[in-house]
């Protein structure tokens, strides 16, 4: 029963900047104790929503309720979230220790109670020892520990992280990314991730939502998403995909055939994303497939059950534990992705390539 | 174990070249930019280390052997000045007046740092140009423009009379009061900038963090946004104390005879009683005491909790 109460529940918030709108009439929640995901391109309305929970920002309609109660006039001092920014944030004029401290002292608790918090956080985000280091003194890493934990020491309702990763180099983004959903897991938070960067959306939440324009476009789970995307928006935002254009010529219960150039293609019923599934024949449709759904062979003979069809590689692009292989079919260009890999395969070199029809996905053009 | 070696020689050799042709670039690209230092530093040489270094000279002789035959040395024009209870009390008011100053300044101007630092840019450059504008009219006018408001019949004294707070004119005029009122709004400028410059540099987030954290904007401002406008409030403080501290014309026009600053006095000794060495003696107390007072001011911020923002 506990899962399905919600922390957060924003109701039609709408907010205007000028003649901008930035965000249009959302609305979300948020269970307790998950980790949810805001992801989407810069500008789609992601941060404005995480500043609405924080309090930094006011919509113009619509209500943010935070553990049942409405907050929507209440300011961000007095909602008792932790938050970690991009920009680490820490004070500079403070040691990591008062960094710590300054929330604590706030909320009138004994010295010895402060010191104990502080001890176990530190112990928690691994800076044991550093206390009394200044900022200046921390590489990047170190200082988006500190800021974690200066936002979980004072046990927030909520944790938002506005982009924390992104200032930080690949290797350590992958550590961090991995202790945060470490440490969301052990303390059962419940919270909000703000990112534009879908690996790290989809690697650490338990749900996604994917916005757009000031708009939610879907929310749910990391694989549904990648696997059962609702809108086109989605499916190409998410994952690299190719697309091409058709035409349907025939149609049936399950199947529909679509004749795209002089091949047709045969798609699952059930695969047509959008909200207008209603396809007849003769619809302009566009079909989208994603890379590694790809089969790649020498021969006809390699993968029975596919249809396959003669292509030409056109360019090879190794990319460590993969092959991202271009190859042009009847004209379209084609990116596959393969482990499989052939040392004869060169560029100009003819190969044959197929499809799974139930990896294939189609949309009915506007 | 030869060849080895020999290697390692040989890696050696190649090594070096690159390196040194680095060093050598790396001279030939600052030699342009120091030549176009010269002229200025020529220009400061001869007018004003030179110019510096001949009334510390003249500090040392004593004033009764000028009209002589030879010059005597002697440090008895500072002996003169260090008994002479009129010297240290004029010392004393200026120093006064300048920390008065620098108060009335920094009271005043921090609201002004504030509110340019949170306004829109096209607000802040009218406010820029507001504060600035003052600059732009002669000290002389300005002076003037003062003593019709000041005057013990003037604007301040009758409008505060007229609606009965006093009885008689308060001495506005003529008083460190007045000089005060004079040296804070002349340098109110300098404040104001130096502290919107370090207000600028604070990282917006930081009161965003402070306020997640539970903290009203009250305490944000006194725990994040003040401690780290320190640097401007140091540099707008040491700039308005030593421009008051060698404030002439301000002091001498609005204060007059009552109020004896250095600056006034020097130039007395100098331009009326022809007192040069005894008047390069006291320039120099002046400086000393400005350079010293500003050292232990700057000092005891960067030696103190604050010290980290001071990096």
């Amino acid at each position: 029963m506990n899962t399905t109460v919600s922390d957060v529940e924003i109701k039609g918030a709408t907010k205007q900047f000028g003649s901008n709108i930035v965000l249009d009439a959302i609305d979300l929640e948020v269970k307790q104790g998950e980790l949810l995901t805001l992801l989407g391109p810069s500008g789609c309305g992601k941060s404005t929503t995480l500043n609405l929970i924080a309090g930094f920002l006011e919509a113009d309609q619509g209500d943010v309720y935070i553990k049942g109660k409405k907050v929507t006039k209440v300011p961000p001092y007095k909602r008792d979230l932790g938050m970690v920014f991009q920009t680490y944030s820490l004070f500079p004029h403070m040691t990591v220790y008062e960094n710590l401290n300054f929330g604590l002292k706030l909320r009138k608790i004994s010295k010895a109670e402060q010191k104990e918090k502080i001890d176990r956080v530190l112990a928690l985000v691994k800076m044991s020892g550093l206390e009394h280091r200044y900022p200046r003194e921390l590489s990047g890493g170190q200082r988006q520990r500190v800021a974690i934990a200066r936002a979980l020491v004072v046990e927030p309702e909520l944790l938002l992280l506005d982009e924390p990763l992104s200032n930080l180099d690949a290797k350590l983004r992958h550590e961090l990314r991995l202790e945060i959903k470490r440490l969301q897991k052990e303390i059962g938070v419940t919270t909000i991730f703000v990112t534009h960067d879908q690996e790290e959306a989809l690697s650490l939440s338990d749900r996604v939502v994917v916005m757009n324009a000031g708009k939610i476009e879907q929310i749910s789970t990391p694989t549904s998403i990648y696997k059962h995307p609702k809108t086109e928006f989605v499916f190409q935002f998410i994952g690299k995909s190719n697309s091409f254009e058709g035409a349907v010529v025939a149609i049936d219960s399950q199947k529909i055939s679509v004749k795209a150039g002089e091949e047709i293609v045969v798609v699952d019923y059930d695969n047509i994303i959008g909200e207008d599934r209603d396809i007849s024949s003769g619809d302009e449709v566009k079909l989208y497939i994603r890379p590694e759904n790809i089969h790649i062979a020498s021969t006809r003979e390699t993968s029975a059950p596919l249809e396959l069809h003669p292509a030409t590689i056109t360019q090879m692009n190794y990319l460590g534990t993969s092959w991202e292989i271009d190859v042009s079919l009847i004209g379209k260009s084609l990116q596959v992705l393969t482990n499989d890999y052939d040392s004869s395969w060169r560029e100009g070199r003819e190969v044959f390539v197929g499809w799974n029809p139930s990896d294939l996905k189609l949309i009915k053009k506007e | 174990m030869e060849p080895v070696r020999s290697q390692i020689n040989q890696e050696r050799i190649e090594a070096e070249p690159p390196l040194k042709q680095k060093k050598l670039r790396k001279r030939k690209s600052w030699v342009p930019g120091l030549l176009l230092l010269v002229p200025i530093l020529l220009f400061l040489f001869g007018f004003f280390v030179v110019p510096m270094l001949y009334i510390l000279y003249l500090s040392f002789i004593s004033t009764d052997s000028l009209s002589g035959a030879g010059a005597v040395y002697s440090l008895q024009n500072y002996i003169t000045l260090f008994t002479d209870s009129y010297y240290l009390s004029s010392l004393w008011i200026t120093v006064k007046i300048s920390l008065l100053s620098s108060l009335v300044a920094l009271i005043l101007g921090y609201p002004i740092a504030l509110t340019m630092a949170k306004s829109t840019p096209r607000m802040r450059a009218i406010i820029t140009l507001l504060i600035a504008s003052p600059l732009l009219v002669s000290i002389v006018v300005r002076n003037f423009g003062w003593y019709l408001l000041l005057l013990p019949n003037g604007t301040i004294n009758s409008f505060l009379m007229n609606i009965g707070i006093i009885n008689k004119p308060l001495n506005l005029l003529f008083s460190e009061l007045g000089v005060v009122i004079g040296l804070s709004n002349a340098y109110l400028p300098f404040m104001v900038l130096a502290i919107v410059t370090s207000l600028y540099n604070i990282d917006p987030s930081l009161e965003k963090a402070s306020a997640i954290l539970g903290a009203s904007p009250l305490r944000s401002f006194f725990s994040i946004t003040l401690p780290l406008s320190l640097p401007g409030i140091v540099s707008g403080c040491v700039l308005v104390f030593s421009l008051s501290m060698s404030a002439y014309v301000t002091p001498a026009l609005m204060g007059g005879a009552n109020v004896p600053v250095m600056p006034v006095v020097v130039y007395d000794q100098i331009n009326n009683l022809l007192q040069w060495t005894f008047g390069s003696a006291l320039s120099y107390v002046l400086l000393a005491t400005t350079l010293i007072s500003v050292f232990i001011f700057t000092r005891a911020f960067e030696k103190s909790k604050f010290k980290e923002v001071f990096r």
